[in-house]
């Protein structure tokens, strides 16, 4: 199984998450992670699909199917070695009396996680990183009790020269800045 | 200063506020701005202000009130499908919407540009499960090709627009716009105005190809020693039938059609071979295994043509020419793609191609015709003996009707030896179910063809069990005064599928024989002339009173009960395991 990072741009307009998923569901393909936020273009969706599969062929005819939708500007699959990717998990972990006293400089400086939320007998710390990372890190730190645990969708950038919004077909964008 | 001030409070006063029109007219002015000429409908509660404003519009829009919205939908289709522009539906909510959902799905999958307008329930009602609300929007989502909510009035001249241009352009297919009745009520907040849809930003279908790939195709084509045409429906959408045969009259290359291209050539031309399938002739199924290049025109190597993909035309390299670009190497990988439209393509191509004269190569699919005629056409045509075969209607159809007439045909036997035995002459004159092998298609697309083709004769073969589906549409063809024949080919038995129990499940004939009513008694109750006929003798007889009766018209012929259809590939085998008895 190898892992493909799909990104969609689109026009934002309702239903669409739908009808892009649907295409996913007919085909049995299981979707591992989905994100959707505006891009730096007014009106313009970008969504990042993360889908395991064996093989790059069935990936590549998903693609044109996902393309054939009328709002869908333009569609890029992706290897891992292809993008910079990051994920985002927070983890609230009890600090409430009695418990084991939290090492904060292991997680800072070995993990690069950091504590964003101090509550009265808990902590909620944030990480960022890939699924690895991310999971060395829930490993660690398990040994306290793990109150709640919550990983974000992927997202992703090209390694390319252009960022792909210049792949779009050419408009009167407007831009957010 | 003093007399703008004195002025100006009374001019306030008096200037009648501006009051622009409805949702519901609005969406008729849109029709009408459209070149809508037939809406094919059934009012109901959430879709009376437009059926209000539709009063309004009789004279420039002929408003078909069917009997069921299925066969709304269907009769759009055939409408559609002869005069190649959008079909109109106007349904209500929640089950007129759901009962077009069939028809949607078999217009998607045949390539159908059908506009169908459904009725909603009021925008505050949204989700609330109030009286006929169905999520329409979700229903139809995987089934058609783009649909759209309208909330506001103000909406309704650009989303129509654009279900218009999203339907009839690229590969065309069904659009569904769901409208609330608030917004059908509400009053525009500007004056109507109306431009047609040219482009949208994210759809784009090529319609001219790239030359780099029409070279490509074009050196493969000249390189090719047995090079084999596939015709699909395509080549019809894209009105491409005259460039069609001057291409293949300059290459000398043999061309077979798959189901729905029948008809895009005519079956007497020389170069033409048969048709592909699961069912098809012998010759075109089994020499795509010969062909060292293939050339697929508007076809999507479904897999009733392909059989086993795995195994299939390995030895060939591939010419895709194809409009959808997610058809290319979907089934079968193509080694020189070209994206396009058949029109386009095959007017770019033909200067490249060289003459050339296939004709001993052409001679080998000769050989297999003569064994698919000894075995099969012959014996069907010429028994004396049994019931009435349907190979021998088709075929005596074909001769008095000189292959004029637009043949719509059902699902099952009959739509395959109508397919064998009817020899088309003019092009867009086969209307069938194909991807979806809906049964109950053809009455009502029948009817349909027959409004969109007003000069041509209009024929629908209908199986017994395909006929009990929508025969309620007869009361829309009498009260339409549409002079649609119709030849019901009556075995008593549901025969696709007992031929499949016959010869793949030992004859266990699980649930497929039918008691079936008197089709000519209902069909005079509906007010339609008709009779039986159950003797050879009085075959050609009846086909002539059929023919020649002015109004609408059935003629049930009781056939032989179990009559197999040949040749067959069965479902999974190679295209070379085709099967002659």
């Amino acid at each position: 199984m190898t892992t493909y990072t799909i990104c969609i741009f689109t026009e934002n307009t309702i239903g669409l998450l739908n009808r892009i998923t649907i295409i996913f569901t007919r085909r049995r393909i299981n979707i591992e992670s989905l994100t959707v936020s505006e891009t730096e273009r007014k009106g313009v969706s970008r969504f990042t699909i993360v889908i395991k599969h064996e093989s790059r062929e069935e990936v590549e005819k998903l693609v044109r199917q996902i393309r054939k939708i009328v709002e869908v500007l333009a569609v890029f699959g992706y290897l891992n070695d292809e993008i910079v990717y990051n994920e985002i998990a927070l983890f609230k972990v009890s600090t409430g009396l009695g418990s084991k006293p939290l090492d904060v400089e292991t997680i800072n400086q070995q993990y690069k996680a950091w504590v964003v939320y101090w509550g009265l007998d808990y902590v909620v710390i944030e990480k960022t990183g890939n699924d690895t990372e991310i999971f060395d890190f829930f490993n660690y730190i398990k040994r306290h009790e793990i109150l709640e645990f919550v990983r974000s969708g992927r997202v992703a950038v090209g390694k390319t020269e252009k960022g792909l919004v210049e792949y779009l077909p050419e408009a009167d964008w407007a831009y957010y800045m | 200063m003093e007399a703008i001030a004195n002025v100006m409070p009374e001019a306030i006063e008096t200037a009648p506020a501006p009051t622009y029109i409805n949702g519901s007219h609005a969406l008729m002015q849109a029709l009408v701005a459209e070149g809508v000429d037939t809406i094919f409908g059934y009012p109901g509660g959430a879709i009376m202000p437009v059926y209000d404003a539709l009063y309004d519009f009789q004279e420039r829009i002929n408003h078909i009130l069917v009997r069921h919205e299925q066969g709304a939908g269907h009769a759009a289709e055939g409408y559609a499908r002869v005069t190649g522009r959008a079909g109109v539906c106007l349904v209500t909510s929640g089950p007129g919407a759901t009962n077009l959902v069939t028809a949607i799905a078999d217009a998607l999958i045949d390539s159908t540009p059908l506009v169908c307008v459904v009725g909603q329930v009021a925008k505050k009602l949204l989700g609330t499960d109030a009286f006929q609300e169905a999520d329409v929007m979700g229903v139809t989502m995987p089934i058609t090709k783009w649909n759209y909510q309208i909330t506001s009035a103000d909406e309704v001249p650009e989303v129509i627009s654009k279900a218009f241009y999203i339907a009839q352009s690229g590969r065309p297919g069904p659009v569904l716009i769901d409208i609330t009745k608030s917004a059908q009520l509400e009053l525009m907040t500007k004056p109507f105005a109306y431009e047609r849809c040219q482009s949208i930003i994210s759809y784009k279908p090529r319609r001219v190809p790239k030359q780099e790939q029409v070279e490509a195709a074009a050196k493969l084509i000249n390189s090719a020693k047995k090079p084999y045409i596939l015709v699909g429906h395509g080549v019809q959408i894209a009105k491409a039938e005259d460039e069609l045969r001057e291409f293949v009259e300059k290459t000398g290359i043999p061309v077979a059609t798959t189901l729905l291209g029948q008809s895009t050539i005519s079956t007497a031309h020389p170069l033409y071979v048969g048709w592909l399938g699961m069912h098809g002739n012998y010759g075109p199924n089994v020499m795509t295994d010969q062909a060292d290049v293939i050339i697929a025109i508007g076809m999507r190597f479904d897999d009733r043509v392909t059989g086993d993909a795995s195994k299939y035309i390995k030895q060939a390299k591939v010419v895709h020419i194809e409009i959808d670009p997610a058809e290319i190497d979907k089934i079968i990988r193509a080694d020189a793609p070209v994206v396009g439209d058949a029109k386009e393509v095959l007017k770019a191509l033909i200067p490249l191609v060289n003459p050339n004269d296939h004709t001993v190569w052409r001679n080998e699919f000769r050989k297999y015709d003569a064994i698919e005629k000894e075995t099969i056409t012959v014996p069907e045509l010429t028994s004396q003996t049994g019931k009435i075969k349907m190979a021998e209607v088709i075929d005596l159809l074909s001769k008095k009707t000189k292959g004029e007439s637009i043949l719509v045909t059902d699902v099952g036997q009959h739509q395959m030896m109508a397919s064998r035995y009817y020899q088309f002459r003019r092009p867009n004159s086969l209307v069938t179910s194909g991807g979806m092998g809906t049964m109950g298609f053809a009455l009502p697309a029948a009817f349909g063809a027959q409004v969109g083709a007003p000069d041509r004769q209009v024929v629908a073969i209908i199986g017994d069990g395909c006929f009990q589906m929508t025969l309620q549409e007869l009361g829309t063809i009498v009260q339409n005064k549409q002079p649609v024949k119709a030849i019901i080919l009556n075995n008593n038995f549901l025969g696709m599928v007992r031929q499949w129990q016959q010869l793949f499940h030992e004859r266990r004939y699980s649930f497929v024989e039918l008691q079936n009513p008197d089709f000519v008694t209902i069909a005079k109750g509906f007010g339609m002339a008709g009779h039986t006929c159950n003797e050879r003798e009085s075959l050609s007889d009846s086909l002539d009173n059929l023919l020649n009766s002015d109004g609408p018209y059935l003629l049930e012929v009781i056939v032989e009960k179990e009559e197999n259809v040949f040749p067959m590939v069965p479902a999974g085998a190679s295209v070379a395991q085709i099967r002659l008895k």
